[in-house]
């Protein structure tokens, strides 16, 4: 990371994550984690922990973690979990209040906002313990504006196209077969004719579109000008983010008409059920897909999002980083501290894959060859990636993303042909932000 | 002692009414301990109606005016009109939502209320079954808008009830959320679902207090039905009325409950309510959320006014 880099705003610092990085980390043998294991412990006393979840998968994961620790250690934690939108909603008022001593939290931006702050407790010691069971883009990751490290990854996973293997024997479609836009028109077609849904969206939440005009621009405009968007040194009025849009409009009428009623979920159910042909999402739901049967879970597949500018190839990936942080205002800092330490310890990730929800942990411990077919594909994609952003709303102001992006692509849905007004309407509202 | 504690208190007596012949209760002077309890029973809600109404919103209205994330105080910045300045000039949604309250006032002040008067006036003139309609139509007045909200969300999304009814999955499902041309007719519908019952009791309770010998009075002079109802009844439920308007401005105006169990944050039905909360909640508050709040508070202020003068009013009487 070099000086310059270093004086751009918090929002970038998550952007280093560089491939090779990630992939030797991923790749990695889990010598380091057993030396380590001895680490955690200790005579903390009582502690809780906050999970932003209330779905079975991560919560199995969760609690698995949360006893495996109690079990080592003799210190109880108490397992308080909320709904994720209505924890992000909270999280200010939270912190400030009485928060959980530990909880479930996102890398970047997000993450520097709060340390910023002075809410969040310094985990600099617990890295120096177990640091060298990641490799140093999750901990570039987990920094803070202030050098100090405040967060402990858990998993990551990549956006992508994802197929069900099955539909798409059935298609006659080679998913290697689709590298361009080109490829990826001509499979919509296809998919469109045998009567299917051949883009699966939803955007009710206001969110999930974001992760559409993420790759988009990345494919089309490069990792460099998103970035540069994103933190507002580039226009959205350019007519570079204009044409964006314009390949937008070419998918939407392969998508759902229900754009806007559905939520993430629902678009899920829609490739669950083989109504659509594909989709673009996080991989975090092979969960779901496993709640469902270990056949629909072996059944997924992802590919990279198609190159549309040459130039560019298939080079950026939204992969935004999950984790742990702990709470200042927590009654039991060191609790916290201890429990996190366990959390990011190969002994704590072998605790959550033990229980058998697929997850791509971000410990080198995990080691790769013990990787399920679709996990295997996941890495795959991150590795031809040498770009890797988190997303959207991790990216930017979150005072941007919500209240003022989100509705701004909602709006588009509705209707396409308002693109003009509407990007010069996110212009001015940018401008009129207040300083930082 | 008997006799000259009666005789002191006799004599108080006499001096009091001596003072002041006309008004001997006002000017009676309260004993310590009465001016004591007193002190208690105004002082305390009095304090805690400042610490929790009008200290949160005198502060709010000073937020409107600066920069703040909502965690350090001395983040604090001043930013005079900015904030202001940003709603009016530069964010559409807020006129989105504008149109949205408008809807739904125009909806419940010429639908809702009056179906809700008719309601009552039906069941109040006992016709058949009106013990069923009454509890029918007041069911959904027992539940929280937040629990309304969830019902309908199970009814009508695109994997709800009403899609499986009609026989469509979520593929091609009836977007009844998700169109934005008719979403908040969709709202519409579902909050006077709720509002009309409401109406129905509060106007069915004032029905129960007029005279009925005012409408047989109307009836023997040869009055049709709409004519009593207009010229003796409704003049005769002003108060009722008036409560009745001021309910629906209010009810309208501070819509939020509904729209946030289905929308959540997202801005899939941009109301007021659902603004100020989106721009305050969650990480990296911005005080255009208090800016927002101050705008409704202000739209609210006149129907609220009218609301407690005329419930003093009644009071008095």
């Amino acid at each position: 990371m070099t000086t310059d880099q270093n004086k751009v705003r918090g929002a970038d610092v998550g952007y280093t994550l560089n491939r090779r990085e990630l992939l030797i980390g991923a790749a990695g043998v889990a010598g380091a984690g057993a030396l380590l294991a001895a680490c955690g412990g200790g005579e903390v006393g009582p502690l809780t922990f906050g999970a932003r979840t209330v779905d079975e998968s991560p919560t199995k994961q969760l609690k698995a973690l949360v006893a495996a620790y109690e079990a080592k250690t003799g210190n109880t934690v108490t397992y308080n979990a909320t709904e994720s939108n209505a924890f992000q909603n909270n999280l200010s008022q939270y912190l400030q209040g009485t928060p959980d001593d530990a909880f479930q939290w996102m890398a970047g931006y997000r993450m520097q906002f709060f340390a910023e702050q002075g809410l969040l407790v310094d985990l600099t010691d617990v890295w120096d313990k177990i640091g060298d069971q990641y490799s140093e883009s999750y901990k570039i990751a987990s920094t803070g504006l202030d050098g100090k490290q405040y967060f402990i990854p858990q998993s990551w996973y990549p956006w992508g196209m994802h197929f069900r293997k099955s539909m798409l024997a059935e298609l006659g479609i080679d998913p290697d077969g689709i590298y361009n836009w080109d490829d990826f028109m001509k499979m919509l077609d296809g998919m469109k004719s045998k009567g299917l849904i051949g883009f699966a969206a939803a955007d009710k939440g206001g969110w999930e579109a974001m992760g559409t005009f993420d790759i988009l621009n990345a494919r089309i405009n490069g990792y460099q000008f998103h970035v540069d968007l994103m933190a507002g040194r580039e226009k959205w009025t350019d007519a570079r983010t204009a044409e964006v849009f314009k390949y937008w409009e070419m998918l939407v009428p392969y998508m759902n008409d229900n754009v806007l009623d559905l939520e993430w979920d629902g678009a899920m159910q829609l490739l669950l059920q083989k109504k659509a042909g594909a989709m673009l999402m996080g991989s975090w739901f092979g969960g779901n897909f496993k709640e469902q049967s270990d056949a629909d879970y072996e059944d997924l597949w992802i590919i990279p999002f198609p190159e549309i500018n040459p130039e560019h190839k298939r080079d950026t990936i939204d992969a935004p980083i999950d984790g742990f942080c702990a709470a200042k205002n927590g009654a039991n800092n060191d609790g916290g501290k201890d429990f996190l330490a366990f959390a990011g310890d190969m002994e704590g990730v072998q605790a959550m894959l033990d229980t058998g929800v697929p997850m791509t942990s971000a410990n080198k411990g995990q080691d790769t060859s013990t990787y399920d077919a679709f996990q295997t594909q996941q890495l795959a994609v991150m590795a031809e990636a040498k770009y890797i952003t988190q997303f959207l709303d991790r990216d930017t102001r979150p005072d941007f993303a919500g209240p003022i992006v989100g509705p701004a692509l909602q709006s588009w849905f509705k209707n396409p042909k308002d693109v003009n007004k509407i990007l010069e309407s996110l212009q001015s509202q940018w401008d009129a932000l207040p300083p930082l | 002692m008997g006799r000259s504690a009666a005789a002191l208190s006799d004599g108080k007596l006499k001096r009091t009414t001596a003072a002041s012949p006309k008004r001997p209760r006002r000017r009676r002077a309260f004993s310590r301990s009465d001016r004591f309890t007193l002190g208690v029973f105004v002082g305390v809600p009095t304090a805690i109606h400042l610490l929790l109404v009008w200290i949160p919103a005198t502060l709010t209205i000073y937020l409107s005016f600066t920069y703040w994330t909502g965690i350090n105080y001395s983040d604090i910045t001043w930013a005079g009109l900015a904030n202001y300045d940003n709603i009016f000039t530069k964010t559409p949604l807020f006129y989105d939502a504008v149109r949205n309250n408008v809807i739904w006032l125009v909806w419940f002040a010429l639908i809702s209320t009056p179906a809700g008067v008719l309601l009552a006036y039906q069941i109040d003139r006992q016709i058949r079954g009106h013990r069923f309609y009454q509890s029918a139509y007041y069911f959904p007045v027992v539940l929280s808008l937040a629990v309304t909200g969830i019902i309908w969300n199970f009814m009508l999304r695109s994997d709800g009830f009403i899609n499986g009814l009609i026989g469509r999955d979520i593929s091609n499902a009836v977007s009844f959320f998700g169109n934005y041309d008719i979403n908040i007719y969709v709202i519409m519908v579902i909050a006077s679902w709720r509002h009309v019952g409401y109406i129905m009791l509060l106007y069915l309770a004032g029905l129960k207090a007029v005279d009925p010998t005012l409408r047989e009075a109307a009836a023997i002079d040869g009055a049709t039905e709409w004519e009593t109802f207009r010229k003796v009844v409704l003049p005769a439920m002003r108060p009722v009325n008036i409560i009745i308007v001021v309910i629906t401005i209010i009810e309208s105006l501070r819509a939020f409950d509904i729209i946030y169990v289905i929308y959540g944050t997202s801005a899939g039905l941009p109301i007021l309510g659902v603004l100020v909360f989106q721009n305050i909640a969650g990480e990296g508050a911005s005080m255009k959320g208090a800016a927002y709040a101050v705008i409704l508070f202000v739209l609210s202020i006149g129907p609220i006014i009218a609301y407690l003068r005329q419930q003093f009013r009644e009071d008095v009487s």
